[in-house]
């Protein structure tokens, strides 16, 4: 089989200066205003009344008598133990005792849960909008430029992603139209915005996007959630627990340990 | 009874956020650095599997001084208990074979990015 010959498409080097940089330099820019937009949006966290405040601590509490058992002698942790599992079955530490084993209130229309939910609608807007208006700009403006050609061979399923919108048949797939520099942009500017914003920047989509993909911790306090069921399962928790202290053996584990 | 690895970890704890906090440090420096990699890799026109090969080898050489230069002096100075068998790597990531691998898909994008473009701008 004779070898292909390599292409070779000669471009004007205006493109460099007319597209290339300014889709770079534009969604470094976005990625900034995002990451400051997010900053200003995000909204304190609202004191929450003495009540409440003590539901949490009080579950809380019993979340890290359980992993931290072992620090306890054994007579101690008995003694929190009991206490503890006392009020959770009682229910002493509910914010209203009276609507115990009610169903909880319709998230909806509790205003407390509603901060959340806009929280977090901010935020999708704050990725959305600034999407959607780069890629219909780059759409608008660039669409049909072959600006660039990849270092690396791709297979032909790549076509259609890489050169949209440019309807030349035999090119070679390694050819790349402006709108696969934008994506290219997206997936890799994240070390970029590291190094400019530092760490937890909210800059790239992507980590965000990474990020609800993955499995979520379920909500502690959430709206919705009935705090007695978490009391009660809490105290189960507690109550099957084997004791045993990092004290247990210690003699035995000092004397391996010296060395004479 | 508690399993033994179970024990270990409750002799001697492993903070959860100084573990983050040492990953993060690597992190970032290996996504800078593989941007940097990008950069000599699109001015030198590699291409193909040699452009992969150059980055494979220079971040897992970056890895290794990391290694050679940060944690083996301390591990030096502190050798680790008897009880515990993780090594010196248990002591400051999750895993060896964590910290060996997560640096070269950290990175990759973050090179691809700069390899193209520098390739790009030089080669045309």
């Amino acid at each position: 089989m004779a070898q292909v010959p390599v292409q070779t498409i000669h471009r004007d080097p205006q493109l460099f200066y007319w597209i290339l940089f300014p889709i770079t330099i534009v969604m470094i820019l976005t990625g900034i205003l995002r990451h400051y937009a997010t900053v200003l949006m995000s909204s304190a966290p609202k004191p929450l009344d003495l009540r409440s405040t003590r539901e949490q601590r009080s579950l809380l509490h019993g979340i890290s008598l359980r992993s931290n058992f072992h620090a306890l002698s054994r007579r101690s942790f008995h003694t929190r133990r009991d206490v503890v599992i006392t009020a959770y079955e009682s229910g002493a530490y509910l914010k209203d005792p009276d609507r115990k084993g009610q169903p909880p209130a319709n998230p909806m229309t509790d205003p407390s849960s509603m901060d959340g939910m806009m929280g977090m609608m901010k935020n999708q807007m704050a990725m959305i909008i600034p999407n959607t208006l780069i890629m219909s700009w780059i759409n608008a403006f660039f669409s049909g430029y072959v600006i660039m050609k990849l270092p690396f061979p791709l297979t032909i399923k790549f076509k259609s992603m890489l050169q949209a919108g440019v309807g030349t048949k035999d090119m070679d797939p390694r050819w790349m139209s402006s709108i696969s520099w934008y994506f290219l942009c997206m997936f890799g500017l994240q070390s970029v915005f590291n190094f400019l914003l530092g760490n937890d920047n909210a800059a790239s989509q992507m980590a965000q996007q990474m990020g609800q993909m993955g499995p979520q911790a379920p909500q502690m306090f959430g709206p919705g959630v009935d705090p007695n069921k978490q009391f009660l399962a809490e105290a189960e928790n507690l109550a099957v627990i084997e004791h045993h202290s990092v004290l247990d053996g210690v003699e035995q584990r000092l004397l391996e340990g010296i060395r004479i | 009874m508690p399993s033994q690895q179970e024990l270990d970890l409750q002799i001697s704890p492993l903070v959860q956020e100084s573990l983050a906090h040492n990953s993060r440090t690597l992190h970032n420096l290996q996504s800078l650095t593989a941007s940097l990699f990008g950069i000599s890799a699109g001015i030198l026109g590699l291409e193909s599997y040699s452009g992969f090969l150059f980055y494979l080898v220079f971040s897992l050489l970056t890895t290794a001084l990391f290694y050679l230069l940060r944690i083996a002096p301390t591990a030096l100075s502190s050798p680790a208990s008897p009880t515990s068998k993780a090594g010196v790597l248990g002591r400051y990531f999750r895993s060896p074979l964590d910290f060996w691998t997560a640096g070269v898909t950290n990175g990759l994008a973050g090179f691809i990015l700069t390899w193209t473009l520098f390739y790009g701008l030089v080669r045309a």
